[in-house]
C-alpha cells in the first residue's frame, strides 16, 4: 500500500524535534495542541525528562479554540506562564490541528514578544514532518536570534557539534564519548548543539573554527554559521577508530581551507549488492557504513529527507519498499522495530534509534565511539 | 515585487478587477502572476481566452501526488501572465481554507517566485475573510497591500466593512494593510455618496472608480479583459490608471 505503514512505527515528528533541540537551553517551549499530548513530544523519546528540568508545555487546545481561532487565549496563557517562570526565551510551535486551521506562529511570536519583552521563536511545525526538520529549524532560529556576532576566534582550534539530540544519540553516554574523542584529538569543544552545553557556549559559537555536523538536524545551522561567521563544516559521526581519524583529519583541513567536507559520503561502493545495509538517518547511517568492518550501504527513509547519498545507497518511501530493498541486502542493521518487515532469509542486527522506537530499547543502545565502545556493531 | 490581494463580497467583480489589473500591468511590460484563491477557480478565465485551467487542488486529487514543477499548475495567459488557481475541495466537503494554505506552501516549495521572478503578484481571494486560510494571502511575505472591491449596494458595503475589520484585527502582526477601495459601480441610487460616506467612516481612500460598462460584459463573453478586448474604453483606462497608481505607491 502506497505511503502506508501497517507494521512499522513512524519517526518522531517535527514538533518533537523542536522540543528535543531546545530542551536544555532555558527556554519555555509551548506546543499548541490538545491537553495530554506532552508525552507525545517530550517524554516517550526524551531520556532527559526524568533527570533534567525543562519547560515544555502544551497549550491545552480545545475544540472551541480551534473553531473560534482563539489565538488570544494561547497568547494570554503563554504570557502568564512566562511571568511566573522567567524563561530565557519562548518557543511556540504547532501540531496537526493548528496546521489544518493555518495558525500563523511567526506572527503570534511577534505579538507575544511585544507583550512580554521576552524573545519568542515562532516555529511553523505541523506534527507531521520529521524530527529532522523541526530540530533543524529550531536550532537555526535559535542561533539567528542568540549567537553573538562580535566574538573573537578562540586561539586554540575549536569546534561546535551540530545536530546532537537524544532522538539520534539517546542519553549523554553517546554524546559524552563523542566529546571525549574530539578533545583527545586536540580540538577544543566550543559547544554541543544541543546536549550538555550551556546557552552561553551556544551564544559564543562564532569563536569556533569549524563545525562537526552529527546529523541532518545540524545542517541548517551549519549553513547559517557558514554564511554568518564563515565557519566551514565536516559531516559525520566519529564511529570506530579509523573513520573517526579520517573525520578529524577532514575537520582540520576544513578549518584550514574553509571548505565543507561530507566525510561520511566518502565511502567506496561495495563490491557486491548483497552487502550489509544500514537503515537510518543520513549522516549517522552513512558514518556507520564508513566505519563498518565489512562494506556497507545505507537505506534512508524518505520522511527523513535523505542527504549526501552515494550511488550504492537507496531511499525508501514506505514499508513495502523497504521490504523489497532488504531482500536484496546481505544483512540489515536497523532499529529492532524494522525486523518484522525484513524478509526471513536476511540476517538482522538490532541498533535501536530513539527517534523511531522511543524508550522501548533505550538500554540496548551501545556507545560506538572511542576505544571503550561497546559491542553491537563491528567497527574498524 | 508588488504583491496585492483583492477582497470583496462574492459576485462584486473581484475577478474582473484582478484580471484587468493583471492585464494592465502586463501591457505595461511587467511580469505578472495571478493566483485565484477561490474554490470556484474562475479568477483567471478571462486571461486564458475563456478557458478554465486545472486548479492545484484538482491536480493533486487527479494525480494522487503534489505537482513537482511549476509548469504542472501554472498556465500562461494574455500578455505572458502566469495564471494559477488554488481550486478547492469537492463542494460540501473538506476545507477550502486549508486548500489555500496548502497551495501557498506548495508554491514556496516549487520556488515559483524565484524561478519566474515576477514584478507583480495578484491574489484574487474568496468573498470574505471567513477563516485562517482566507487570511493567508495577507500574511507576512505574501501580499503587502489590499484592495477591497465594493459597489454602493448595502451588502457589498457590509462585506467591505467586515473585511476591513478583519484586517484591523491583525494590526499587531506584519500583515498587509488596506490600500483602498475600488468602487465597481452597479448604478444603484446615490451610489457614489454611499461609498464615499463608507470610505470616510472607515478612513479609507477610494483609489479607483470602475464605471458600469457593457464593454466589460462583451469582452468577458469573449473570454477577454477590457484591456485586451476594448483597450480604448473608459473601463480599460481606469484599470490602467489603477495599475499605475499601485506601481507608484505600493511597490517597495
Amino acid at each position: 500500500m502506497k505511503n502506508c505503514a501497517k507494521i512499522l512505527s513512524i519517526y518522531a515528528s517535527d514538533t518533537a524535534g523542536v522540543c528535543s533541540m531546545l530542551y536544555e537551553l532555558g527556554g519555555m517551549t509551548i506546543v499548541h495542541d490538545a491537553s495530554g499530548c506532552n508525552s507525545t513530544y517530550a517524554t516517550h523519546d526524551e531520556p532527559r525528562w526524568y533527570s533534567k528540568p525543562a519547560m515544555v508545555y502544551i497549550s491545552a487546545l480545545t475544540e472551541m479554540d480551534v473553531i473560534m481561532g482563539n489565538d488570544a487565549k494561547l497568547l494570554e496563557d503563554a504570557a502568564r506562564a512566562a511571568k511566573e517562570l522567567h524563561p530565557r526565551f519562548i518557543a511556540l510551535c504547532g501540531s496537526p490541528m493548528p496546521c489544518m486551521t493555518g495558525v500563523d506562529f511567526p506572527a503570534l511570536a511577534a505579538e507575544l514578544e511585544a507583550e512580554t519583552g521576552i524573545p519568542v521563536l515562532g516555529l511553523q511545525t505541523n506534527g507531521i514532518g520529521s524530527y529532522i526538520t523541526g530540530a533543524g529549524k529550531a536550532l537555526k532560529m535559535y542561533l539567528e536570534r542568540f549567537a553573538r556576532l562580535d566574538v573573537q576566534k578562540n586561539p586554540r582550534l575549536s569546534v561546535n557539534l551540530l545536530g546532537a539530540t537524544p532522538l539520534d544519540f539517546s542519553g549523554s553516554r553517546q554524546i559524552g564519548a563523542i566529546k571525549e574523542v574530539i578533545r583527545q584529538s586536540g580540538f577544543e569543544l566550543q559547544s554541543c548543539m544541543a546536549m550538555d552545553s550551556s546557552p552561553e557556549e551556544l551564544r559564543d559559537c562564532g569563536k569556533a573554527h569549524v563545525n562537526l555536523v552529527l546529523s541532518a538536524s545540524g545542517l541548517p545551522a551549519a549553513t547559517y554559521l557558514k554564511e554568518t561567521f564563515g565557519i566551514p563544516f565536516a559531516a559525520g559521526v566519529p564511529y570506530g577508530e579509523k573513520f573517526a581519524e579520517k573525520l578529524f583529519r577532514d575537520l582540520r583541513k576544513s578549518a584550514e581551507d574553509g571548505q565543507d567536507r561530507i566525510s561520511c559520503a566518502d565511502r567506496p561502493a561495495p563490491e557486491k549488492e548483497k552487502c550489509l545495509a544500514i537503515i537510518g538517518e543520513s549522516i549517522g547511517a552513512a558514518s556507520l557504513a564508513a566505519a563498518s568492518e565489512e562494506s556497507a550501504k545505507i537505506f534512508v527513509p524518505q520522511a527523513l529527507g535523505p542527504i549526501f547519498l552515494q550511488e550504492q545507497d537507496s531511499v525508501f518511501a514506505d514499508e513495502d519498499e523497504i521490504e523489497i530493498l532488504s531482500g536484496k541486502a546481505g544483512a540489515i542493521l536497523a532499529d529492532p522495530m524494522y525486523q518484522p518487515v525484513i524478509p526471513a532469509g536476511t540476517v538482522f542486527h538490532a541498533l535501536p534509534h530513539e527517534a523511531f522506537s522511543g524508550r522501548c530499547y533505550r538500554e540496548m543502545i551501545p556507545v560506538l565511539t572511542g576505544k571503550n565502545r561497546e559491542s553491537g556493531v563491528q567497527l574498524c | 515585487m508588488l504583491k496585492i490581494a483583492i477582497y470583496g463580497k462574492g459576485g462584486i467583480g473581484k475577478s474582473t478587477v484582478t484580471a484587468n489589473l493583471a492585464a494592465a500591468f502586463a501591457k505595461s511590460g511587467k511580469k505578472v502572476i495571478q493566483i485565484g484563491c477561490d474554490p470556484k477557480a474562475d479568477s483567471t478565465i478571462n486571461l486564458m481566452g475563456g478557458k478554465s485551467i486545472l486548479p492545484v487542488m484538482n491536480f493533486i486529487r487527479d494525480n494522487d501526488r503534489e505537482p513537482e514543477t511549476p509548469e504542472e499548475i501554472a498556465h500562461t495567459g494574455y500578455g505572458g501572465i502566469l495564471c494559477i488557481e488554488t481550486g478547492g475541495p469537492t463542494p460540501g466537503l473538506g476545507c477550502a481554507g486549508r486548500g489555500i494554505i496548502t497551495t501557498f506552501s506548495l508554491l514556496e516549495d516549487l520556488k515559483l517566485f524565484e524561478t519566474f521572478q515576477p514584478d507583480v503578484v495578484l491574489y484574487d481571494v474568496l468573498g470574505d475573510v471567513v477563516c485562517g486560510g482566507f487570511a493567508a494571502p495577507i500574511r507576512e511575505n505574501y501580499a503587502s497591500h489590499i484592495l477591497i472591491v465594493t459597489s454602493g449596494e448595502k451588502m457589498a458595503l457590509y462585506a467591505a466593512r467586515n473585511i476591513h475589520a478583519a484586517v484591523q484585527n491583525f494590526a499587531d502582526r506584519a500583515y498587509a494593510k488596506v490600500f483602498g477601495l475600488v468602487m465597481n459601480r452597479r448604478n444603484v441610487e446615490n451610489e457614489e455618496e454611499k461609498v464615499r460616506t463608507f470610505a470616510e467612516e472607515e478612513k479609507l481612500r477610494i483609489v479607483s472608480e470602475i464605471p458600469r460598462s457593457n464593454d466589460i460584459t462583451r469582452c468577458e463573453d469573449k473570454g477577454m479583459t477590457v484591456i485586451e478586448g476594448a483597450p480604448e474604453s473608459e473601463a480599460a483606462q481606469r484599470f490602467a490608471e489603477l495599475a499605475e497608481t499601485l506601481w507608484k505607491e505600493c511597490n517597495p
